[in-house]
């Protein structure tokens, strides 16, 4: 469905259109665990965003602007974001850091963000203001300033504005711009402040709405919950401009009260009734198995049609753990689905059909190691793959072997997708961007093979580790647990092993040390806490005597060898 | 205070062997614990003690003190 073409394909466009045809339609139901959930109309949304998009624009916000927002849960949080995008300038959403990231880690990976993609403002809460504010008075700073949009967002009320006024005061400013023009800016996950930043036009997003509803068969009356924080692609695309863009509902949920009790995505279900859910595959293990029954006795899922598994690699024994524990709340077996998505094509570059469970293909393990897709032969070891469907309108997906050439069927090789979502390259750097984006041609870096013309992603050739869907650089706990004293320089690798029960990977550090068993313990509890510098937990810990890691062919020690050599035969 | 019988669990399921926890230390300041395995201990807290938290009072602890607080009461009703 195309809400408005031509020239004015713009996100702004759209959200007016639904604000006039359906004034009333809740827009965004801001959840909150402790008190009532707040309701915004598409209209009082809108309202809100033009409000605080003059504000931004007296505190000298211009187009072509990028704004970082730092924020928490707060329900100014939209219509803050959609003032940015109003007067042009791009928001860039970036998490809002926990208590165990150290202040210094913070400020670094926010200044090597800021040279990296030219932030210019950041907007953020007042806690921040002693963390944040070194980084815009230092002479190479691209950071202009810092602003806290929410005291003066707080002020709105909608009884005492002039919506008109304010509505003409930013359409004389809209007359230039165009859908070819940056909406957003993406950063991937990281903490080196190498972060690549992914910008999406409003043509690349307005485009994947109209393709992706196209392919999830969604109609307005769909209504999509979530969790999932709005710095991770599928929780701003997938679960804020998505609906937003259509005209669905989406009910946005605070993810730290997620993880504390993840029985609350259940109560939502249950009292909102929505049809359509992303989440990551540790999601469904984790809801299978930590909830009480008494939590949820009551409680009704059959609105949901679809849950979306994403971000991380589908597992069939996760969706069907969860099946088995939720069947008899009214959940379908065939809203299981799945699709496989990244920020560089906007999002989604597949979907499993809606209304069938996602596929499961059963093959030979050795084979699939080997590259080719066999069904496997009796007492043969095997892998359940599932699938993550078909390519979405607009998505042309090909596998090819190592030498570009391109693979037929059920032979394992890179997948690349063509999209006409696709994004306008990596901010300020082209280099980056010429690796992955060869022609019309974006170079995933995943492995996976077509089966009956449906796509199972099965690996990736880059070394990165997915944590409940974040992605994580080994080379980030190497650096910091490289530095640890006692640990030998240089002789460290990180790398994620993937753990069944939990449905995700864990983080392993292997590390050379000649310190004796009881200093051991202490660098344990010294290696666990380097990594809560960086927010993730590294799991498993082996120490090993120097000269135990295998080296690589360029001289240091290979992720991939010392993984196997600790899988097989463990430290010794 | 925090019990030893607290602690014990909260170290067991981190797989620690020691670390002083008090009643203002923040459950992200101990070793280990994240957002993942967070409902995985508070359930051992409960298996530990045979009681049940409710969703509120999970979500308005403030560090293993409050948790602690929260024990107590629960054992003692």
């Amino acid at each position: 469905m195309i809400i408005n073409g031509g020239k004015k394909n713009l996100l702004w466009e759209r959200w007016l259109t639904h604000s006039k045809d359906f004034p009333h339609k809740d827009a965004i139901v801001h959840w909150s665990a402790t008190g009532e959930p707040f309701r915004w109309s598409f209209k009082s949304l809108l309202d809100a965003s033009v409000y605080i998009a003059v504000y931004l624009r007296e505190n000298g916000i211009k187009e072509g602007d990028v704004c970082a927002i730092i924020i928490r849960h707060n329900k100014f949080f939209y219509p803050l974001y959609m003032a940015v995008c109003a007067i042009g300038a791009i928001p860039s959403v970036l998490a809002y850091p926990n208590t165990r990231l150290h202040p210094e880690k913070f400020r670094s990976s926010l200044k090597g963000m800021s040279q990296k993609s030219g932030l210019d403002w950041i907007f953020t809460e007042r806690e921040l203001e002693d963390a944040i504010a070194p980084l815009v008075f230092h002479e190479k700073s691209t950071i202009r300033g810092l602003h806290f949009p929410l005291e003066h967002a707080e002020k709105y009320s909608a009884h005492n504005c002039d919506h008109d006024a304010l509505f003409q005061a930013i359409e004389q400013i809209r007359l230039s711009f165009s859908d070819t023009m940056p909406l957003l800016l993406q950063h991937s996950s990281g903490t080196t402040g190498l972060q690549k930043g992914v910008v999406l036009s409003n043509k690349a997003i307005g485009e994947h709405v109209d393709n992706y509803c196209s392919s999830l068969k969604a109609t307005q009356t769909d209504r999509v919950v979530s969790w999932l924080p709005l710095y991770h692609d599928m929780g701003l695309i997938a679960a804020f401009h998505l609906p937003l863009a259509f005209g669905m509902t989406s009910i946005q949920i605070d993810p730290f009260e997620w993880v504390l009790y993840p029985a609350i995505l259940l109560e939502v279900i249950d009292k909102e009734k929505p049809t359509l859910s992303w989440l990551p595959n540790f999601s469904f293990n984790m809801m299978a198995d930590k909830i009480h029954e008494d939590d949820i006795d009551t409680f009704d899922f059959s609105s949901i049609r679809m849950l979306i598994n994403c971000s991380e690699p589908v597992r069939a024994d996760s969706h069907e753990m969860f099946y088995k524990r939720f069947a008899k709340y009214g959940l379908s077996n065939d809203a299981l689905t799945a699709c496989y998505a990244m920020a560089e094509t906007t999002y989604a570059a597949t979907q499993s059909t809606p209304g069938a469970r996602a596929k499961e293909l059963t093959v030979d393990r050795e084979s699939l190691s080997a590259g080719i897709v066999k069904m496997p032969l009796i007492n043969r070891d095997s892998r359940v793959c599932v699938s993550s469907g078909l390519p979405i309108n607009g998505c042309e997906i090909k596998i090819i072997d190592e030498g570009d050439k391109e693979l037929g069927d059920d032979f394992v090789g890179e997948i690349l997708i063509k999209s006409n979502s696709m994004f306008d390259g990596y901010r300020n750097s082209p280099e980056k961007t010429a690796e992955v984006l060869k022609g019309d041609w974006y170079y995933s870096g995943d492995f996976g093979f077509r089966h009956d013309n449906e796509y199972y992603v099965i690996g990736r050739k880059k070394d990165i580790i997915i944590v409940a869907g974040k992605n994580i650089y080994p080379e980030d706990i190497e650096d910091a647990v490289g530095k640890i004293e006692g640990v030998s320089p240089g002789r460290v690798v990180a790398f994620g092993i993937f753990k069944e029960e939990i449905g995700t990977e864990q983080i392993c550090v292997i590390a050379e040390t000649s310190l004796d068993e009881s200093a051991r313990k202490i660098l344990r509890t010294k290696i666990i806490e380097a990594g809560m510098e960086l927010s993730v937990t590294i799991t498993q810990i082996h120490l090993v005597e120097p000269r135990w890691l295998i080296k690589s062919s360029s001289g240091k020690p290979s992720r991939k060898a010392n993984k196997e050599r600790i899988l097989i035969g463990g430290d010794k | 205070m925090i019990s030893e019988r607290l602690k014990k669990v909260i170290l067991a399921k981190l797989k620690l062997d020691e670390f002083d926890i008090h009643d203002v230390t923040l459950a992200n300041e101990i070793p280990g614990w994240d957002s993942l395995n967070h409902i995985s201990i508070i359930i051992a807290v409960e298996k530990e003690y045979n009681i049940r938290f409710k969703m509120p009072e999970v979500l308005k602890l403030k560090n293993i003190g409050e948790l602690q607080k929260l024990v107590d009461s629960k054992i003692s009703t």
